[in-house]
């Protein structure tokens, strides 16, 4: 459902001002919606408290890869039409996991492409709902909803300006 | 961990991050320099010599190369061989580096990636052509057929390379694209044209730099790093089987996995090294391709040219060590002497002793000299798959079945199509894609600032 929310925007010039900003308004019981920054920054990641699962998906993702490529083999080679060469027995155990190891990276590269687009909501030509376009550039930037700020708007205003926020300001946006 | 003391500043002139992100999109922002169409017009020309070559091969078949009964690989492997080796730096550079912590891979790693790519696309056309009747292709995939069902051998090193360098492509484009996802929304978010908005915008992928994004971005880069570092050695381990576990002399070795290996990454630095010097000069990216860049970049090289020269006077100890006289006669009589001596001694001089001058700082900060080595080593590593490939085949056990092999203009054409579609794809990457990883510099440039807060004991540093 697509609502008009209200946000209040603490604008930051460099990682160390930001981090200092950011751990002070955790400290004091902040409520933070989202942190946009032109490259990751592990304080923020750490203190989003947001975790993801996407290397466990990874692993289940190659165990998935393992028996299917061994057992697609088997059933080719094995089952479905044996060939008969040098005497050699048909289910060539050893070399097959060559192939699996590389047909393997494969289909963990893609199942794991995939989750990150559908999980990130990452995917072509989607329309990027940015709140200040300059946080891909130079600015980092603290995005409250005003709804559920954790404490009074004048409050957190005054915390991010005394920790070298050189811009405070509110957005109206479309969120869904 | 190192700071900056052993290699130097990782970026020059104490940079705004905005002034980064405009000096990494120069290229895509300003008028295209003259040069640019100069050799843009010269790769299309060797690409149409390519398509023509290729065109005349597929109506009229592999006899119009010189490859016969004796010499059933020519050319086509060597040069399939030398190009997947040249696709081996990209992901060596962004993998190998990323788990050796070398935070000056980030100037360099973008290049390298875009590079194995168009080299990886290149190799593939040469076994795709080899086949001869290449509209069936798909033959190659295990798939349910109506040809009995026929499948494919699980077991030969032929169809291992098929799927090892599919995959490859596929990866390797992947890691390469997804990389690039953050820098296309700075481009979207910084450009004041409504069509580059438009179309960066289309391919940032609704990117917004939040953290939630970052986390997992980072979490993929993590998984495809991992499992990327296994494809490189597994390729080019691949691609020596092909050669290994026949009984051909010459190819009958247990080195060959580690020794291609290693020559892969050889030629695939070399080749990064010819690319950032022409960045160096070209688009003036000295601020973030220092001279250090570069010197790392030619210290890697004397170490790997070591590996090289020791990779091939092992081959030569164990073909006399093993007594076959047929492995003392490929190496001692048609090698280092006989009628392919000069290829062997070019792959020798060019692979082992040539890079030895990046001992030399002098010769290591002297952007010519480097260029010109890059460019040698490229030629030797070229050497080193026609040793291979040809000098075996050419004379094995048999006498009777003994032939020299000379390419055919129509293999010359089709190797200069790959170069003319090596160097379009480069130069397009360097006129409209960021050609230094954005966010990547960003993360590192605060390293410049020694005295800063961020360094002090304690302050985590990304590590």
């Amino acid at each position: 459902m697509i609502t008009n929310k209200k946000y209040l925007v603490g604008v930051f010039n460099d990682e160390h001002t930001l981090i200092g900003a950011f751990e002070k308004a955790l400290e004091k019981g902040v409520v933070i919606q989202e942190v946009y920054t032109p490259y990751p920054i592990h304080e923020i990641l750490q203190g989003m408290k947001t975790k993801t699962r996407i290397t466990y998906a990874a692993f289940f993702y190659g165990l998935f890869g393992v028996v299917a490529l061994i057992g697609g083999m088997y059933y080719a080679a094995v089952i479905d039409w044996p060939l008969r060469f040098g005497g050699k027995p048909s289910n060539s155990f050893p070399s097959f996991i060559v192939v699996t190891i590389v047909a393997n990276i494969l289909i963990i590269t893609l199942l794991t492409l995939f989750t990150f687009s559908v999980r990130s909501k990452i995917y072509p030509g989607k329309k990027a709902e940015i709140i200040d376009e300059r946080a891909t550039n130079d600015k980092f930037i603290i995005v409250l909803d005003q709804d559920n700020m954790g404490i009074e708007m004048p409050e957190v205003t005054k915390l991010f300006e005394s920790n070298g926020a050189s811009e405070v300001y509110q957005k109206e946006a479309n969120s869904n | 961990m190192y700071k900056t003391a052993v290699r130097g500043k990782l970026v020059d002139g104490d940079k705004s991050l905005s002034q980064i992100s405009t000096d990494i999109l120069t290229p895509i922002d300003a008028k295209t320099p003259l040069w640019w169409y100069a050799a843009f017009a010269v790769s299309l020309l060797l690409f149409t010599w390519g398509a023509i070559s290729i065109f005349i091969t597929l109506t009229q078949g592999i006899g119009t190369w010189g490859v016969h009964n004796s010499v059933g690989w020519g050319w086509e492997i060597v040069n399939f061989v030398w190009w997947i080796g040249i696709g081996h730096a990209g992901t060596a550079f962004s993998i190998f580096l990323l788990i050796l912590r070398q935070k000056w891979r980030t100037a360099i790693n973008r290049a390298a990636e875009a590079m194995t790519v168009f080299a990886v696309l290149c190799a593939a056309l040469f076994p795709l052509i080899h086949m001869g009747r290449s509209w069936l292709f798909f033959w190659v995939f295990p798939y349910p057929n109506t040809r009995g069902p026929l499948w494919v051998n699980f077991n030969s090193p032929l169809f291992w390379d098929f799927v090892a360098i599919t995959a490859y492509l596929i990866i390797s484009a992947s890691f390469w694209y997804f990389g690039m996802v953050p820098d296309f929304a700075t481009i979207r978010d910084t450009t004041r044209s409504k069509i580059k908005k438009a179309v960066y915008g289309f391919f940032a992928f609704g990117w917004t730099g939040s953290s939630k994004e970052w986390l997992r971005f980072e979490g993929l880069a993590f998984v495809l790093g991992g499992i990327a570092a296994v494809l490189v050695v597994s390729v080019h381990s691949i691609v020596s089987t092909d050669f290994a576990v026949s009984v051909v002399p010459g190819w009958h070795t247990t080195l060959f996995p580690p020794y291609f290996v290693v020559g892969a990454i050889f030629s695939g630095f070399a080749m990064v090294l010819t690319l950032v010097t022409l960045m160096k000069k070209l688009y003036k990216m000295d601020d973030f391709i220092t001279e250090n860049h570069v010197d790392a970049v030619c210290r890697i090289l004397v170490f790997i040219s070591l590996i090289m020269g020791t990779a091939y006077i092992t081959e030569i100890f164990i073909a006399w060590y093993s007594g076959s006289e047929y492995e003392i006669y490929m190496f001692f009589k048609n090698r280092i002497t006989g009628d392919y001596a000069f290829q062997f001694w070019a792959m020798f001089i060019c692979n082992a002793l040539a890079p030895q001058l990046f001992w030399s700082r002098k010769v290591r900060r002297n952007l010519l000299l480097v260029f010109i080595i890059s460019i040698v080593i490229n030629i030797g590593m070229w050497f080193e798959r026609f040793n291979i490939v040809v000098t075996s085949l050419a004379k094995d056990y048999l006498p009777s079945s003994w032939a020299p092999y000379d390419p055919t203009i129509i293999e010359i054409g089709f190797f200069a199509g790959t170069m003319g579609l090596f160097g379009a794809g480069v130069l397009l990457f360097f006129r409209f894609l960021p050609q230094i990883a954005i966010s990547e510099v960003k993360m590192v440039s605060k390293y410049n600032k020694q005295q800063s807060d961020h360094l002090k004991p304690g302050h985590h540093d990304y590590e």
